[in-house]
């Protein structure tokens, strides 16, 4: 029996590091390759052994990139500030507006509140490419082509529709009773909303910030289409290092480890707070 | 200050002294290198404004949408010497060539007036121009007053700039009299072959001379040369598997991708005999020396292989080959360039090409003084500066391709890139034929060919289904 045991475990530790070492591989590679040379990179049979160099880095921060074309200027960080800039404030934005829509629908039951529910979220179904020439037109008409402002309102196609049905569902698992014994207290609808709605639904709203906050940052085509190369997101300025002289891996390694690193603070942040909200929540079984 | 030099540069200028000697009289004198271009760059400013009066459009301003690419790197480089000439402020957007024509069909299709003028490739003006995206530009080159005298329209190697004129009828030939110039070429790519020089003498073989020859080389090479493939060639998915070494040897045993009858319909002409024996030959050449995983492939790959050491030679743009033999590749300096004839029968290369080139937005606010930027930038003078001191290769205008310090430069750095220009320049021009379901057709014709190189169906049953389906589509877009 023990003997069992002991193979049982020695198994589902083995099976569980290939797992993670399926996983991690490629992270921990692209890691790697960030600290090389595109001919140490493309040597063959490929090193794990190598001399690092800190080269990648100094050529995305100084915006100085060396090729066999000679020095380019890129502008990766002006990119990756872009997208922390757009993905932010779209963000911020869309949790303003949709977390109260969000709790309005899961409250108050109003005729049309479905359908217009619905035609929110169908802004997720529509192909970007099918809005994005109208859209260009209207831009610019309106004299919102090329700001950051017309594309933080066209990001809300993506975040507003994520943050009002995740929210709007977990609005929805909270009991009303805990809203109506505070109202009747005598607070109003809104201090209601601010002090019992907001706290109990925070763990839903932080993940619905970070998965919206995720979208955003992946969008490629919105900022392509409808902005100039200066406000261009992390996510086209990378492609800049698939030059014409040849592709600089290294480089594109250091930006794929740059560019994911806020995403990647701010998922483990979430995270203790997802877990901290949930272990908190005043409604238990 | 100065006067000596500016006597000596002068000279240079008006064709009474050589370069070499322009060189050694400028370091005689004491002056820097880059002190004398800046006063190369002043002085032939003022010979182009002497001519001309560059100043009509003073004050105002262009934008520009390019692509991210060496070209594009000169004329930023050289930019002051076109605001300091006619008072033009330029802007640019520059955007990676993996997203780029998505911007400029998007500014186009958007109807957009932000960009003056962008950069394209002459194929894609066959789908801006019917459109009305982009401006005829004959009407400004044909103007005396708003053309200046020393463009010289007719330096521009001929092939090349026929390319990019057509008349817009399916099938019309590029370059004939009701032709529009639809874009003016900057600078070209024409395929031939790249090889690694130490490779090929390790092997103990010889330049391909024709597509038997070549299939037997690669062969040879990845059988002698350890760790190595014999020929990288692109086969992705794409117009673009089609239009390099493919369709440059395919043209050069004089076939063709379409028929024009009498009536200017159109059918396939991929299942001819010659067609077929020639894909035969293509598809054995792929299978038994290209990449391992050749369906994937594309430029970047084929490019980064022969740079990095991984592949023997490759039948592609002679500037892919150009830009791997410097910066840090490993194999840089260790690659020869030559030009192909795949037909033994054929005397000359033909290869297919690919013109980076100027076009004017339909939508420009200001169509004159944009063509003071693309008649400025398509100029000898940026020409040569870009030539000499950058990487604008190829140069699409023949009195470069003559300047003694250009070929000196590529005989030092790049050996045999001249004596291939030169082989196969006379030959080179777009072999497709213009028509609006261009990207269609190459697709499939790619698709097709990756089934025959995966064996999923013979050659000559391939392309007759090919054929088939392309009579059909054409036929239905009322072009066959």
């Amino acid at each position: 029996m023990e003997t069992t045991s002991t193979l049982e475990k020695t198994l589902r530790l083995l099976a569980l590091t290939l797992v993670v070492i399926f996983f991690m591989f490629p992270i921990v590679w692209i890691f790697l390759m960030s600290f090389q040379t595109n001919e140490t990179i493309l040597r063959i049979p490929p090193q794990v052994i190598f001399e690092p160099t800190l080269s990648n880095y100094t050529a995305l921060i100084t915006g100085k990139l060396t090729s066999a074309a000679g020095t380019l200027d890129i502008a990766f960080m002006k990119n990756l500030g872009n997208s922390v800039f757009l993905s932010v404030t779209s963000v911020a934005l869309a949790l303003v507006l949709g977390v109260p829509a969000a709790y309005a629908f899961a409250r108050h039951k109003f005729k049309g509140s479905e359908d217009i529910a619905f035609t929110l979220l169908s802004f997720r179904f529509a192909p970007p490419l099918l809005v994005l020439l109208p859209l260009t037109q209207y831009f610019q008409w309106l004299g919102l082509a090329n700001t950051y402002i017309g594309l933080i309102w066209v990001y809300q196609l993506i975040c507003l529709p994520l943050i009002l049905w995740i929210v709007r569902g977990y609005f929805e698992d909270i009991s009303a009773d805990v809203e109506y014994a505070y109202r009747i207290a005598g607070h109003s609808w809104f201090a209601t909303f601010r002090r019992i709605a907001l706290p109990l639904a925070g763990p839903g709203i932080a993940a619905a910030g970070l998965l919206a906050f995720i979208f955003a940052w992946n969008n490629f085509v919105f900022a392509l289409v409808l902005a100039s190369a200066d406000k261009q997101p992390v996510t086209v300025g990378a492609l800049a290092f698939v030059t014409s002289s040849g592709i600089q891996y290294g480089q594109i390694a250091a930006a794929i480890v740059l560019s994911v690193t806020p995403t990647l603070a701010l998922a483990l942040y979430a995270q203790r707070y997802l877990v901290e909200g949930l272990s908190l929540g005043a409604v238990k079984g | 200050m100065y006067d000596k030099e500016k006597d000596l540069i002068g000279a240079f200028m008006r064709g009474q002294m050589g370069r070499r000697d322009l060189l050694k009289g400028i370091a005689a004198a004491g002056m820097t290198t880059a002190a004398a271009g800046t006063l190369y760059n002043m002085m032939a400013t003022r010979a182009l404004a002497a001519d001309f009066d560059w100043k009509a459009h003073s004050g105002k301003s262009l934008k520009l949408l390019l692509n991210k690419h060496p070209y594009a790197d000169a004329m930023i480089a050289n930019l002051k010497a076109f605001k300091d000439l006619t008072g033009i402020e330029v802007t640019y957007d520059v955007f990676p060539e993996d997203v780029y024509f998505d911007k400029v069909t998007a500014a186009l299709s958007s109807g957009s007036s932000e960009y003056d003028a962008f950069m394209t490739g002459a194929y894609m003006t066959w789908t801006y121009g019917p459109a009305g995206w982009i401006t005829d530009l004959k009407e400004w080159i044909n103007d005396p007053t708003k053309t200046n005298p020393n463009y010289n329209w007719g330096d521009f190697v001929e092939g090349v700039k026929n390319s990019c004129a057509w008349n817009g009828q399916p099938g019309g030939a590029l370059g004939s009299e009701d032709a529009k110039q639809w874009c003016i070429p900057w600078a070209f790519e024409q395929n031939n072959i790249t090889y690694n020089r130490a490779m090929f003498d390790k092997a103990g073989v010889q330049i391909p001379k024709n597509l038997d020859d070549m299939i037997a080389v690669a062969a040879k090479l990845q059988k002698d040369v350890p760790g190595i493939y014999g020929i990288g060639l692109r086969g992705s998915r794409s117009w673009a598997t089609i239009h390099p070494g493919f369709l440059s040897g395919y043209a050069n045993f004089n076939e063709k991708d379409l028929n024009v009858d009498a009536d200017g319909k159109l059918s396939a002409a991929m299942n001819t005999a010659g067609s077929k024996a020639y894909h035969e030959k293509f598809v054995q050449l792929i299978q038994e020396s290209g990449p391992k995983d050749w369906s994937t492939y594309t430029w970047y790959q084929v490019g980064t292989d022969l740079g990095a050491g991984a592949s023997a030679m490759i039948y592609d743009a002679d500037c892919l080959g150009y830009f791997m033999n410097g910066g840090d590749n490993k194999m840089a300096g260790e690659l020869g360039y030559a030009a192909f004839v795949a037909n033994p029968e054929a005397t000359q290369s033909t290869p297919n090409i690919w013109i980076w080139s100027l076009a004017m937005s339909n939508f420009s606010k200001d169509k004159d003084a944009t063509w003071y930027f693309l008649q400025w930038a398509s100029g000898p003078e940026h020409a040569l500066f870009g030539a000499v001191e950058m990487d604008f290769v190829d140069p699409v205008r023949n009195s470069i391709w003559k300047d003694e310090a250009f070929r000196e430069k590529l005989n030092k750095k790049y050996p045999g890139y001249v004596e291939m220009f030169d082989a196969s320049a006379a030959g080179a021009s777009i072999k497709f034929t213009p028509q609006p379901l261009f990207f269609d057709v190459t697709t499939e014709w790619a698709a097709t060919l990756q089934r025959m190189v995966a064996k999923q169906v013979p050659v000559d049953e391939g392309l007759d289904q090919l054929a088939e389906s392309i009579n059909r589509q054409l036929k239905e877009a009322g072009l066959g």
